[in-house]
């Protein structure tokens, strides 16, 4: 051991402690900015650091103030560390672990040499807001204060490496779930459990207990009653260094399972990979909230000096961690709890300086710093000033009421317990029990806590229970001296007052002005005081004051923990396998990775054009409709007709939305009598299928429709090419499939290399002869093979999305999404031969008889006069002045007519065939372009695709 | 960067302040202050209700402040009465995410937003107001083929209305955003992004302040916790409005409320084709400061910029159920941390501190509805849905100077009420689902 170590296990550490929980028998290294310590198993990093003689941790927001210990507890602001390759750790929460480095935050260049330290010096210019009031003019030198006032950001460093982790995530529905494992938490879990719920029992701490656990021997010996029992209690289940961090609607309630050491190596996750934290979605039928109190500082000039903390702090130092938190103290007390800390201190071998008993008028006026920065001496309001380098202060609790402020109540304030309490507004299933309901002894505390556990496993009213008592306690916020208010934003009950007298009167503005209770506790430790300092400078009450809205987390919560393993989903067609092996270049469509090609989409299109292709069309939507009134929903989401349509028979169809707008199109068939299937774009699968359920559910919920998406259920093939037939025909032995036995836009159910179930339609978006045949995904792969088999002596060749794009393209097919937009209605896209307003109705029928449709872009063909120039998609057209009078939506070489060729949107009076219009290239070439008779570049009247 | 021909600045120098205690912001004013730990004056006043005003404004969030300032500054207009609630910025004013651009997809979308940036590039003088505009560059992710050549098409646009806005790739954008994984091995690939330098966020409660202060410098009276219940119309003219503080009479009601759009023009029987759709917002625990731009993904439903006290402000798309809830939920925060951890996966560690919701009006055509209404001396500034604060500056302008001169100004012609009676939708879909 080095000397530090050797030092830090000694110069704080006091003899053993009945309640303590180091293991004395497990010490441990660890760095601390830079240097070697040494700590027992059990310590928290801030312990530990303690122990060994460090009192300073942080440096403050604004002010780079050193701050050492305040509240001993998660919410201690100045305790916050970096812990490798995470920031704002919090140091008296998280327990030291072999080989940690753990490293200050927010110094500049060092902890003990802070050269921001000097904003101290003016800080009466720096006011709160004060950057609102300066850096206005010149503005051109605005982002050069911006980037200086950036350099003042707080908080640790993100390092650009950080690996994700492993987090999970677990649902759990428990009867009963109870928020916080102190006294009060563990008596109503049992009483739950006892009455045949199913508990979850959350604690913040590493172990159960709360206050009892840094008690005298009397609560010590009530915790090791209530620990046993919960052991004993098989329905409950215990989850430690856990806490509820949100009460969302229905109560559904979010755990945060943190990093537990004892996890590492093993716990929960799969062998070799430590679980850094878990997500548990609990669907609870009851919610007992049972946080305790938190102890509030006081307000005071120097009170956060390193060397002030809160009496809970001290207790907890001495009690669990076996650490002196100074030697010579000062006692502020108005409860029993400071009381308490006395004793705890005068045996733990600290010299007592003094006790000032706020019940009977006693107060302090400030605290004063020595040469090391920390305190050194406390004034006293009459007028005497105690050497010391602990004050420890006892001015009362505040109830953390954020869960069931998130259920719906609203706390309220009771001035002779000068706290507020939960305003008693009864939601279903949310009780409170425990400190934040009330006071009294540890008993009554226990009985209330039963009654409320059983009441909640029960589902009886929380009104059901008997309300526990408050007891007086003497109101005090703050000295005659004005001190930190904020600890964590370096906001001061001075800046409070100043915002006050300045307008921002009111707690919100006065948060939003200040950020007083912005900061990482979010007002835990904070709201109170601030809302007293505002009552205070107002003249209205605290009551009438009101606190700023509690709103989730209750605990900050990591991303990784929220986004757990991070599903993405990737969909795969069932041929993947031979894409990968051919050498597809993946397209990212969506959910959906595609082939764009497989090295030369251009000698793709002429294996379709000339012999025959095949192209993987899986991700193409698919709806299965059953039932006799699904020609009804036919008729309602498409603007053309469907009562005729024979079975057999393939339409075209387009959805509008309700405003015209072009949703999807697609092709769909009739199977038999009463089934039928829809075809959707790729993209629109989802989309469509919600839209279908959507009206069926809400407006017609009468019409006897199943709709089935069975987009997976089926591999989609096209056959594309004059040898498709032939191809086909040569897999498909029960099925006719001549021209005329099988024509254009029809479709057979049939067996396809061998394969029943299968179903096929005559189509074409390449313009050529095509099947598009579908048959169950899990023989996808096998046909596919087959095909290409069979028609090796055919040329077959597989082709991609690119090669069919550009084929689409040269026949004028439009994409919806691609060559429409949010604003294309169907009689601008070209529609209008598809239109059919003298149906009864259809989705977006009021808007498309109504519109002007004179006044909208049309869709055309479009060719540049220079047939080698390629117009970038997205390209404007534009006329005089270059006003934007149109745009390429879609545009490509055409190796079948050895041209570019487009599809675009120009102002209806540029519609007209033969009109040249000028496009705009993104390099700021101008290209004349001619507007095309035809969308269709390549056999316009589909001689080829109907042969 | 290109910029077509500028109208002259609104605003102007504070000439208005009352004597007495010094009232302009200066950073020798503040060392002022510091030494003699005087006290600043009031940012604006608490003032009784009066019974008549010209103009009664409903709603102090950025448009009503900002159209009463602009009523007092460049129309002289100063007996107006902005009505609210609650407090000054109080609703989404306070909830946005303060990211301002111009790189719309439609030309009147563009020129109106580029207006708005103009402004706020000097509103700080001309508030005597630091709002602290940081111009650190906006960027649009395009992780598909699609999304490229949608940003394509914007960034044409843009370019033709004079706005700094360009399709840039993976290497340019890891230059700006270290942080981001533009590798090829992610989920969904970033293939290019959209830029547009001039767009940056602002500290949304400075504004809504600064106009507060401004306007009330000018003589508008700001009055909070006054609640609107009722506007009276007689003969198809309105009269009043009715508050649970009094009746006040006035020939002009300005209806710029947002999240209750509809329920404020119910009460004189103008509808509104608005649903309200809550939109869901979060921030992070500070950290130093390690992301300079404003990052918008479209396919991931977030974006993301930093503050410059070092906190990570998340938002996501609306969430897709119409509802007036203003509590976050649990599943977007799920959502929220795993599309940011796409991203940026280096952020895993970093803490969620607090969720939020707000509420969006949203119009058939994703643009706002300004002017006026088939009651007479009834107007609108709504239906602002995810874009109304970047729009704050330009619509006060625009509607003062509708109320001033009874003639709608050119740039929010296209956004009047009667379009959608007409079917001349004006479409910022592209532009502006996601697209913070």
């Amino acid at each position: 051991m080095t000397a530090a170590v050797g030092e830090a296990l000694g110069v704080g550490r006091l003899g053993p402690r009945a309640g303590e929980v180091i293991d004395r028998e497990a010490p441990l290294r660890f760095r601390w900015d830079g240097r070697d310590f040494a700590a027992y198993r059990g310590d928290t990093i801030v312990s530990g650091l303690l122990a060994a003689g460090v009192k300073v941790f942080s440096r403050s927001f604004k002010y780079h103030r050193p701050r050492g210990v305040l509240s001993a507890s998660f919410l201690d602001p100045g305790c916050t560390v970096q812990v490798g390759d995470e920031p704002n750790v919090r140091g008296a929460h998280r327990r030291v672990e072999p080989g940690m480095d753990v490293r200050p935050q927010n110094v500049w260049p060092s902890l003990r040499y802070d050269l921001k330290s000097a904003n101290q010096l003016v800080g009466r210019f720096l006011g709160a807001g004060f950057y609102y009031k300066t850096f206005i003019k010149p503005e051109r030198l605005w982002p050069a204060y911006e980037q200086v006032l950036k350099r003042f950001a707080t908080g640790g460093r993100v390092s650009p490496g950080t690996p994700h982790g492993f987090y999970d995530k677990r649902y759990a529905h428990p009867d009963v779930l109870v928020a916080g494992g102190g006294p009060a938490g563990m008596a109503a879990a049992l009483a739950a459990a006892g009455a045949g719920a199913t508990v979850m029992l959350v604690e913040e701490h590493y172990e159960l207990g709360g206050h009892l656990r840094y008690g005298g021997a009397a609560q010590l010996a009530a915790l090791e009653e209530l620990r046993a029992a919960v052991a004993a209690e098989a329905g409950i289940e215990v989850l430690t260094n856990s806490v509820v961090t949100g009460r969302y609607d229905d109560n559904w309630v979010a755990v945060l399972q943190r990093r537990h050491p004892d996890l590492v190596g093993g716990g929960f996750g799969p062998a070799g990979s430590p679980v850094v934290e878990r997500l548990i979605k609990a669907r609870t039928r009851s919610l007992v909230v049972a946080p305790g109190l938190v102890e509030r500082p006081y307000v005071f000039e120097g009170n956060d000096l390193p060397g002030v903390m809160l009496s809970s702090a001290a207790r907890r130092l001495v009690n669990l961690w076996a650490v002196r938190p100074g030697r010579a103290a000062v006692v502020l007390s108005a409860n029993p709890d400071g009381d308490a800390a006395v004793e705890d201190l005068a045996r733990a071998g600290v010299e007592i300086v003094g006790v000032l008993d706020a019940r009977s008028g006693a107060d302090l006026v400030r605290a004063r710093a020595g040469r090391d920065g920390s305190l050194s001496a406390v004034e006293l309001a009459d007028g005497r000033s105690l050497d010391c380098d602990l004050l420890v202060t006892a001015v009362g609790w505040s109830a953390p009421t954020s869960l069931l402020n998130m259920a719906g109540d609203k706390p309220v304030y009771e001035p002779r317990a000068a706290r507020f309490v939960p305003g008693g507004r009864q939601v279903a299933g949310v009780y409170a029990t425990g400190g934040i309901a009330g006071d009294g002894s540890l008993d009554e505390l226990v009985a209330h806590a039963r009654a409320t556990g059983a009441a909640a496993a029960r589902g009886e009213p929380a009104s059901s229970v008997a309300g526990l008592v408050l007891d007086a306690h003497p109101e005090l916020f703050r000295a005659a001296t004005h001190g930190m208010v904020d600890f964590s934003e370096d906001v001061s009950s001075k800046d409070l007052v100043s915002a006050a007298a300045e307008g921002y009167d009111s707690i919100e503005l006065m948060k939003r002005y200040t950020t007083v209770t912005m900061g990482p506790s979010q007002g835990k430790l904070e709201t109170v005081n601030a809302v007293a300092v505002l009552s205070e400078a107002t003249g209205r009450s605290i009551g009438e004051t009101g606190t700023t809205v509690w709103r989730p987390p209750y605990a900050p919560i990591s991303l990784g923990a929220l986004a757990g393993r991070i599903h993405e989903p990737v969909r795969h067609s069932p041929m993947q396998s031979w894409h990968e092996a051919h050498g597809a270049r993946p397209l990212v469509a969506g959910q959906w990775i595609r082939p764009d090609h497989y090295g030369d989409p251009e000698a793709e299109v002429a294996t379709v054009r000339e012999r025959v292709g095949i192209i993987d069309v899986t991700p193409l939507g698919k709806l299965d409709l059953r039932g006799p009134d699904v020609p009804k929903l036919l008729n309602l989401l498409y603007v053309n007709k469907w009562s005729k349509l024979a079975v057999g028979s393939v339409r075209y169809g387009v959805m509008c939305a309700e405003d015209g707008v072009v949703l999807d199109d697609g092709v769909t068939g009739r199977l038999a009598e009463d089934r039928w299937m829809m075809s959707t774009t790729s993209s629109g699968a989802a989309t469509v299928w919600e839209w279908a359920e959507a009206w069926l559910q809400t407006e017609h919920p009468d019409w006897a429709v199943h709709v089935t998406p069975v987009t997976t259920a089926y591999a989609s093939i096209n056959v594309a090419g004059p040898a498709s037939r032939e191809l086909l025909g040569r897999l498909c032995a029960d099925v006719d499939i001549s021209g005329e036995a099988f024509p254009y836009m029809n479709l057979r159910t049939a067996t396809i290399a061998g394969v029943p179930g299968c179903w096929m339609w005559r189509i074409g978006f390449t313009g050529e002869l095509s099947f598009e045949v579908h048959v169950p995904a899990g023989y996808g792969l096998h046909v596919w093979e087959c095909l290409l088999a069979a028609g090796a002596d055919l040329g077959v060749g597989a082709f991609g999305i690119e090669a069919q794009r550009i084929m689409r393209l040269e026949k004028g097919h439009f994409i919806v999404g691609q060559d429409t937009d949010g604003l294309t209605k169907a009689l601008g896209a070209g529609l209008d031969w598809l239109v059919k307003t003298d149906k009864d109705d259809f989705v977006g029928r009021p808007e498309l008889v109504w519109q002007d449709q004179e006044r909208y872009q049309r869709l055309v063909g479009l060719q540049p006069l220079d047939g080698s120039v390629v117009p970038p998609e997205s390209s404007q057209i534009v006329g005089a002045g270059d006003r934007i009078v149109g745009r390429i939506t879609s545009s490509r070489r055409s190796p079948t007519l050895g041209r570019s060729v487009c599809l675009g949107f120009v102002d209806p009076e540029l519609a007209e065939a033969g009109t040249v219009v000028t496009v705009l290239l993104p390099d700021r070439r101008r290209v004349p372009t001619r507007v095309m008779a035809h969308h269709a570049h390549y056999d316009p009247e589909g001689v080829r695709l109907r042969g | 960067m290109v910029r077509a021909k500028r109208e002259p600045r609104s605003g102007g120098k504070l000439h208005g302040f009352a004597g007495g205690r010094s009232a302009r912001y200066s950073a020798f004013e503040l060392v002022r202050h510091g030494m003699r730990h005087g006290e600043w004056p009031r940012v604006w006043r608490e003032c009784d209700l009066r019974s008549t005003y010209d103009v009664v404004v409903v709603g102090a969030g950025i448009h009503g402040l900002a159209t009463a300032y602009y009523l007092a500054t460049n129309h002289g207009m100063s007996r107006v009465a902005v009505l609210d609630r609650g407090y000054v910025g109080g609703g989404n004013s306070g909830r946005n995410t303060a990211i301002v651009r111009s790189n719309y997809l439609t030309p009147e979308g563009v020129r109106f937003y580029d207006r708005s940036v103009e402004l706020y590039e000097h509103l700080s003088a001309d508030l005597n107001f630091n709002i602290m505009f940081s111009q650190r560059g906006h960027l649009t992710l395009a992780h598909s083929d699609a999304s490229l050549r949608t940003m394509a098409w914007r960034a044409e646009v843009n370019k033709l209305e004079g706005i700094d806005s360009s399709v840039i790739g993976p290497e340019e954008i890891k230059r700006l955003v270290p942080y981001l994984d533009v590798s090829d091995g992610t989920r969904y690939p970033v293939l290019g992004a959209l830029y547009h330098p001039p767009g940056g966020t602002v500290r949304h409660d400075a504004v809504n302040w600064g106009y507060a202060r401004g306007a009330d410098a000018r003589g508008v009276e700001i009055h909070q916790r006054t609640e609107v219940l009722g506007i009276d119309v007689e003969g198809g003219k309105v009269t009043g409005v009715r508050t649970d503080r009094g009746r006040i009479s006035a020939p002009v009601v300005v209806n710029c409320t947002a999240g209750h759009a509809t329920l404020v023009s119910d009460m004189v029987g103008v509808r509104m084709p608005v649903i309200t759709h809550p939109l869901q917002a979060a921030v992070t625990e500070p950290v130093k400061v390690f992301l300079d731009a404003v990052v918008v993904s479209g396919t991931l439903h977030v974006y993301v910029s930093q503050t410059d006290r070092g906190e990570l402000v998340f938002g996501a798309s609306t969430d897709p159920f119409a509802s007036y809830s203003m509590r976050g939920s649990l599943e977007f925060t799920e959502e929220l941390a795993g599309h940011v951890l796409e991203l940026m996966p280096a952020l895993s560690r970093m803490r969620l501190l607090r969720q939020w919701a707000g509420l969006c009006d949203m119009t058939p055509d994703f643009s706002p509805i300004m002017g006026v209404t088939p009651v007479e001396g009834f107007l609108v500034d709504v239906g602002w849905g995810t874009y109304g604060y970047k729009a704050g500056p330009v619509a006060g302008e625009t509607m003062a100077e509708l109320i001033a001169t009874g003639r709608t100004p050119e740039l929010i012609s296209p956004f009047g009420l009667d379009r959608f009676g007409e079917g001349r939708l004006v479409g910022e879909k592209g532009a502006a689902s996601v697209g913070h």
